[in-house]
């Protein structure tokens, strides 16, 4: 493979840091075998899920059928080999209707080194390919254990945009101060996110004819987190300034150049008891586009939030409910406004989603969960799995099987 | 602050944390360091050495025990955070051992090894460590 190490090519480059570092760590690895045993870990997961859709289709064929496309496999290593440094890697391969196609791809890759690790606080930096905090449950939003529900609240945590606010490349600091009256922790990103999964692209330059390239400016993400008990309690806040521009392929390209900024901010809260969960996330969602004509341009800021309550109703078994909302304009939240001027529906500017789901665990490692959703609306409806025409179904269900097995 | 406080089983055993003898000091710890150390938050003990932590099953009584007893957690709440740390790439899990004999055993082998055992069944092979 020929690598051109041009600063045109810094993408590239990215990409092969934290793959060079795996390396590194995998030689040594073989050298001192015996000695590392306690300070390397492996860990992995697999989850298979069945959706059923009325009408509309999410993860490939499911409007009234059963589609298997949805499968998320991920194994990944740390290792340490001073106190204070640790390396750390994950490969996940994910099939998701035609949005993902489960090729592997490195879901992070770094090296985080603590400068200071006392009893009351933590100072350090990551420096790689890095999970971006970004809510409660992005940071393993890929591992069905940790999530709440088999689909994550779509307003918050949207499947179309996802490898965006999945990982960038660049460089994290983070604080950590502990009190017995709880943690703070702070981090802070600067780092250029991911921007080649042809649904992400879609959902930023709202079409998918676009011939030329998408690429991530320098953006930057920061969480203020607060927790009590490991996690009895917690409170959140997020902030972001996600930055992409579209070069056109060429003068006959639909698009011209222009520039998007995303910049979230989200309100996050959690009692977690023995029995009884309680979840809310607000947030609200800047969008500016620039650039690409009075058409496609526009500057709006976006609502959701959702509230979630789960119980635990026997030691194996768990039930949960939720309500999530999302608005693309809260100035105009049910889209008659733009129906009005354009002719575009306006459910499609809105979903609210009314879910209810049970879980079982197995065995610690092996859980299988249902799920049931009721949706008005088609907000975060993946495009790819519904190519217009036909228009989509302002009222849609979705049943959903999953199992999930980690290590 | 009694609504945060977890159910501890009147008839429960004492369960104490265990630690390798020389290579840890014995100095008493505070609560929510113990804490911060079994949710794998804090790693090296203050000499610069890396913190070893051992835990049984979350399925296994003594580990209930011990999370509700001395962490004021449960054990699912314990597993989110590890979970949390090993799936964004931003720390390690405990090594989980499988029965209580092994723990002693561990702890006593280990350099900067952390755990816990019924009070009755600790014996010269480890340290306790106090918390305050």
């Amino acid at each position: 493979m020929k690598v051109d190490f041009s600063i045109r090519n810094l993408p590239q480059i990215k990409t092969l840091l934290p793959l060079l570092g795996m390396c590194f760590a995998l030689l040594s690895f073989q050298v001192t075998a015996f000695e590392l045993f306690n300070s390397v870990q492996i860990h992995g997961f697999a989850t298979q899920g069945l959706f059923s859709t009325t009408r509309n289709n999410i993860f490939g064929d499911s409007s009234d059928g059963i589609s298997p496309d949805f499968t998320e496999l991920g194994i990944n290593g740390s290792w340490v080999p001073l106190p204070k440094l640790r390396l750390s890697m994950q490969i996940i391969s994910r099939r998701a209707g035609d949005a993902n196609d489960g090729t592997p791809m490195i879901d992070f890759g770094l090296l985080d080194y603590s400068f200071f690790d006392k009893e009351d606080y933590r100072i350090g930096v990551r420096l790689g390919r890095v999970r971006l905090p970004y809510g409660l449950y992005n940071d393993t939003r890929d591992v069905a254990f940790t999530r709440p529900s088999i689909l994550l609240p779509q307003s918050i945590y949207f499947e179309r945009t996802r490898d965006l606010t999945l990982s960038g490349d660049g460089g994290m600091i983070y604080g950590q101060y502990r009190h017995p009256w709880g943690t703070l922790t702070l981090e802070m990103i600067t780092g250029f996110p991911r921007t080649d999964n042809s649904e992400t692209r879609s959902a930023v330059l709202s079409t998918s004819d676009a011939n030329g390239n998408l690429q991530a400016d320098l953006s930057f993400i920061g969480r203020l987190n607060y927790e009590l008990d490991n996690g009895r309690i917690r409170f959140a806040i997020t902030g972001a300034r996600v930055q992409t521009h579209y070069t056109p392929l060429n003068s006959f390209d639909p698009l011209p150049r222009g520039t998007d900024v995303f910049s979230p901010v989200i309100f996050s809260a959690q009692y977690k008891g023995e029995k009884l969960s309680l979840t809310s996330e607000y947030s609200l969602r800047p969008i500016n586009k620039s650039g690409f004509g009075p058409f496609l341009d526009y500057n709006v800021v976006g609502e959701s939030y959702y509230f979630q309550a789960a119980y635990r109703i026997f030691e194996k078994w768990e039930i949960m409910a939720r309500y999530d909302a999302l608005y693309n304009d809260r100035d105009d939240p049910q889209g008659l406004e733009l129906q009005q001027k354009t002719g575009i529906p306006a459910y499609t500017q809105y979903a609210k989603d009314w879910t209810t789901g049970i879980r079982y665990d197995v065995t610690p490692w092996l859980m299988i969960r249902g799920e049931y959703h009721y949706i008005n609306g088609t907000a975060w409806l993946p495009t790819q799995d519904n190519p217009v025409p036909p228009l989509p179904s302002k009222y849609w269900e979705m049943f959903a099987l999953l199992v999930s097995f980690r290590f | 602050m009694c609504f945060f406080q977890a159910s501890t089983d009147l008839f429960a055993e004492e369960i104490v944390v265990a630690v390798q003898k020389n290579s840890v000091p014995t100095t008493p710890i505070k609560r929510y360091v113990m804490s911060t150390i079994f949710a794998m938050g804090m790693t090296t003990w203050p000499d610069g050495s890396s913190i070893r932590v051992f835990v049984l099953a979350d399925n296994n009584p003594t580990h209930s025990n011990f999370c509700k007893q001395v962490l004021n957690v449960f054990p699912h709440q314990l597993r989110a955070a590890w979970d949390r740390l090993v799936f964004s790439g931003t720390g390690q899990s405990p090594i989980v051992v499988s029965s209580e004999n092994e723990m002693r055993e561990r702890l006593a082998a280990t350099p900067g090894a952390i755990g816990y055992l019924p009070k009755e069944t600790v014996n010269d092979s480890v340290a306790i460590l106090p918390v305050e």
